[in-house]
C-alpha cells in the first residue's frame, strides 16, 4: 500500500469524519482528498517528476497534511523541515537532497530569498500568501489560487511501494545532519503495526502537539489517517493550559509526548483539575522518562493507558514498546519489539547476548529505512547484514523485556531533540577568540538533558556577542543555557576530551 | 527601567539574538511570531517570580497573561498591585 492512499480509502469508507482539526478550523476526509488532489494535480503539471524531493517548510497545521500527502501522490518526497531552524540549516538540507520544489508559509518567505542561489534545484515554490521579496525569477504557486481553481480529480502516478516517501534529517555525530531516507513501504510497515499494538480505530482522536516533522510526530499523523481517526493539531504547547483545554473541548482519547512534555504537564499545568473521562491511552518515547515522572503520571491520571516506547527515525519511527500492563512490573524497558520488528542485543562479535549481559540492539523489519540520502558511508555504519546497528547499548532480562544502559553515541536528547554537540561546538569554533570547546548535556528536571558549553577562551571575550553568534547559527533549541569559561578542559593521553568528567564537575557543582 | 523595558530587555536579550528589536511590537504573540517555545515560557516565568517576586501559579500560565508584552505589563501590574 502506498501511504497516500490511506487519504482515498478514508475519503470513500468515512467522508465526513473529521481527518484534522486546528484552531477551530476542521477538515474531513472528503474534503482532504480533493484538497491533496488539487495540490498533487498542480505539482505534476509543474513537472514535478517522480522521486524529485520536495521541501515543506509549514508548521504542523491542516495545510501541512494536505501538502504531505500531495506531494506523495504527486510521485514526490517529502523533506519536512523545522521552522525554528536556521537559515544554514536550510541551505544545508535542501541543498544536500537537491529540492526540486518547497512548500512554505509567507512568513517564511525571506528563507526562499536566502538560498534560492545555493540551490539551483529549485524550480518552484508554493506558498500559502504572497512575499514581496521572493525572487522574480522562480515560478511561484499560491495556495489559495491552487484550492480555489484546481482539479480535485484524483490523479494517477505510477509508483511502488519501494519508492522513497520521505527524507527526515537527524543530527548526526559528525555535526551535518543525516538524511533518513524512507520508502512507502517503511513508513507503511511501521505504521500498520503501531496502528495495532495501540488498538487504533477510527473513533481516536490524537491531540498533536508533537511538530509533524519530526518523526514520532509524523508517525501521529500517519497512523490516524491509515486508521480513519483525527488528529487534533496545537502548537502551543508553550502554555500547556491551553492544550488541556483543547484535549477536553475536543474530546481526544489519546495524548503523545517526549519526557519534558509530561515533566512540563506535571509540574506547570492544571492537568490534575481535568478528569478527562475520553482520554484512553498516552504514548511517551523520545528518550527515557525517569520511574519518578512514570509514576506522577499514573497517579494523576489513573484510569489511562500508558505506553512507554522507544524507536529511531532511522526505523520509521518505532521499535519496541512495553505494554501498559507491565508498567509497574518491568519499570524502566523499553519493552519488546513491536508487531513485525525483531530485536536482538548482540555482543561486538555478533552474538546474541545472554539476560543480563550489555550489548548493541540490533534491529531488522520492513520498518528499517532505506539508508542515509546521499551517505552511503554512514548507511554502512548502521545497515548491516543483520539490520540496523542502533548504537543503543542494552540489557534483555530473563522474560525478554528489554532495558537500555547507555547509548553508546554522543548525541544528546534535549526536549524532543536529538542534538549533536558537534555541530554546536563547531559553530562556536568559529567565534574569534576561542581555542575549543565541549559541549555536554546535564540532567534536567524538564528538558531530560540541557546543554552546557565549556569554552577556553584566548584573550577575553563578549558572552552575549558569542549567544547572538550561537543564534544566527543555530536553532533555539541547540542553543546552550550555560557557557563556562575555563582555563582547559580535561582529556584523555590521546587528546579526547573526558566529557564524563565534564558532565560529573557539572553535577558536583549544581549539589553545592 | 519601567516595567515595559525590563520585560523587553529580558526577551531581546535572551529570545530574539540575532533578530530586529524592531520585531517585537508591544501587542505582538511572542508563540506566533516564533519568539518563545514551551522552555522560553519557563524560563520567563522565572524571570518574573525573581524581579517581582511573586509566585507565577500554574493556572495563571495562559497566553492572556504572557504572550505580549503589553499582556505581561498587564500581568505584572495587577498581581504588585495586590
Amino acid at each position: 500500500m502506498l501511504v497516500h492512499n490511506y487519504i482515498e480509502q478514508n475519503a470513500e469508507k468515512f467522508p465526513y469524519k473529521d481527518a484534522a482539526v486546528h484552531l477551530g478550523g476542521r477538515i474531513n476526509y472528503l474534503e482532504l482528498e480533493a484538497a491533496v488532489n488539487r495540490l498533487a494535480n498542480r505539482l505534476i503539471e509543474f513537472k514535478l517528476k517522480p522521486g524529485d524531493r520536495v521541501g515543506l517548510l509549514l508548521e504542523s497545521s491542516i495545510n501541512y497534511i494536505i501538502a504531505y500527502f500531495a506531494i506523495l501522490k504527486a510521485g514526490g518526497s517529502v523533506v519536512g523541515l523545522n521552522s525554528q531552524g536556521t537559515i544554514r540549516d536550510f541551505r544545508n538540507i535542501l541543498g544536500d537532497c537537491e529540492v526540486s520544489a518547497l512548500i512554505l508559509s509567507k512568513n517564511l518567505g525571506h528563507v526562499v530569498k536566502e538560498i534560492y542561489q545555493d540551490i539551483p534545484s529549485m524550480k518552484f515554490i508554493v506558498s500559502d500568501g504572497s512575499y514581496e521579496h521572493y525572487p522574480k525569477d522562480i515560478e511561484k504557486q499560491f495556495w489559495l489560487d491552487i484550492q480555489l481553481t484546481g482539479d480535485a480529480s484524483r490523479p494517477y502516478i505510477a509508483q511502488k511501494e519501494e519508492d522513497i516517501a520521505q527524507i527526515i534529517y537527524t543530527s548526526g555525530t559528525t555535526g551535518k545532519p543525516k538524511g533518513v531516507t524512507l520508502s512507502h513501504k517503511n513508513l507503511n510497515a511501521n505504521t500498520t503495526s503501531i496502528v495495532k499494538y495501540l488498538e487504533l480505530k477510527p473513533e481516536d482522536r490524537v491531540m498533536a502537539i508533537l511538530p509533524f516533522y519530526y518523526s514520532y510526530g509524523n508517525s501521529l499523523l500517519l497512523t490516524h489517517m491509515y486508521c480513519g481517526g483525527s488528529v487534533v493539531i496545537d502548537n502551543r504547547f508553550a502554555y500547556p493550559n491551553v492544550i488541556l483545554e483543547i484535549m477536553s473541548q475536543e474530546r481526544v482519547t489519546g495524548f503523545s509526548g517526549v519526557p519534558s512534555t509530561f515533566a512540563i504537564l506535571m509540574h506547570k499545568s492544571n492537568i490534575r483539575n481535568y478528569r478527562f473521562d475520553h482520554l484512553r491511552y498516552i504514548t511517551q518515547a523520545g528518550g527515557p522518562m525517569t520511574p519518578a515522572l512514570t509514576q506522577k503520571i499514573m497517579e494523576a491520571l489513573p484510569h489511562l493507558k500508558i505506553f512507554i516506547m522507544y524507536g529511531q527515525t532511522e526505523a520509521s519511527a518505532r521499535l519496541s514498546y512495553l505494554e501498559p500492563d507491565k508498567l509497574l512490573e518491568k519499570i524502566g524497558s523499553i519493552g519488546k519489539a513491536i508487531p513485525g520488528v525483531q530485536l536482538t542485543v548482540k555482543d561486538e562479535n555478533g552474538k546474541v547476548c545472554k539476560p543480563g549481559e550489555v550489548g548493541e540492539i540490533v534491529a531488522s523489519g520492513d520498518n528499517i529505512m532505506v539508508g542515509y540520502w546521499n551517505n552511503p558511508e554512514s548507511t554502512q555504519k548502521v545497515l548491516k547484514e543483520d539490520g540496523l546497528h542502533t548504537g543503543d547499548l542494552a540489557t534483555v532480562d530473563g522474560d525478554g523485556y528489554i532495558f537500555i544502559v547507555s547509548r553508546s553515541s554522543d548525541m544528546i536528547k534535549s526536549g524532543a531533540h536529538r542534538i549533536s554537540p558537534k555541530e554546536i561546538e563547531e559553530v562556536i569554533a568559529e567565534f574569534p577568540g576561542i581555542i575549543e570547546s565541549a559541549v555536554i548535556g546535564v540532567p534536567d528536571e524538564i528538558l531530560g538533558e540541557a546543554l552546557v558549553a565549556y569554552i577556553v577562551i584566548k584573550d577575553k571575550i563578549d558572552q552575549k556577542e558569542l549567544r547572538k553568534h550561537l543564534r544566527l547559527n543555530l536553532a533555539p533549541f541547540k542553543m546552550p543555557g550555560e557557557i563556562i569559561e575555563v582555563e582547559a578542559l580535561p582529556k584523555t593521553q590521546s587528546g579526547k576530551i573526558r566529557k564524563f568528567e565534564l558532565v560529573e564537575q557539572h553535577r558536583q557543582k549544581a549539589r553545592t | 527601567m519601567d516595567i515595559a523595558q525590563q520585560f523587553r530587555t529580558f526577551i531581546i536579550d535572551n529570545f530574539m539574538l540575532g533578530r530586529s528589536p524592531d520585531e517585537l511590537g508591544d501587542d505582538d504573540s511572542l508563540l506566533d511570531k516564533g519568539i518563545i517555545d514551551s522552555t522560553g515560557v519557563l524560563e520567563l516565568i522565572g524571570f518574573i517570580e525573581q524581579t517581582f517576586n511573586f509566585t507565577v501559579g500554574d493556572d495563571e500560565l495562559v497566553p492572556d497573561n504572557l504572550d505580549s508584552v503589553n499582556r505581561l505589563i498587564a500581568f505584572v501590574t495587577k498581581k504588585t498591585k495586590k
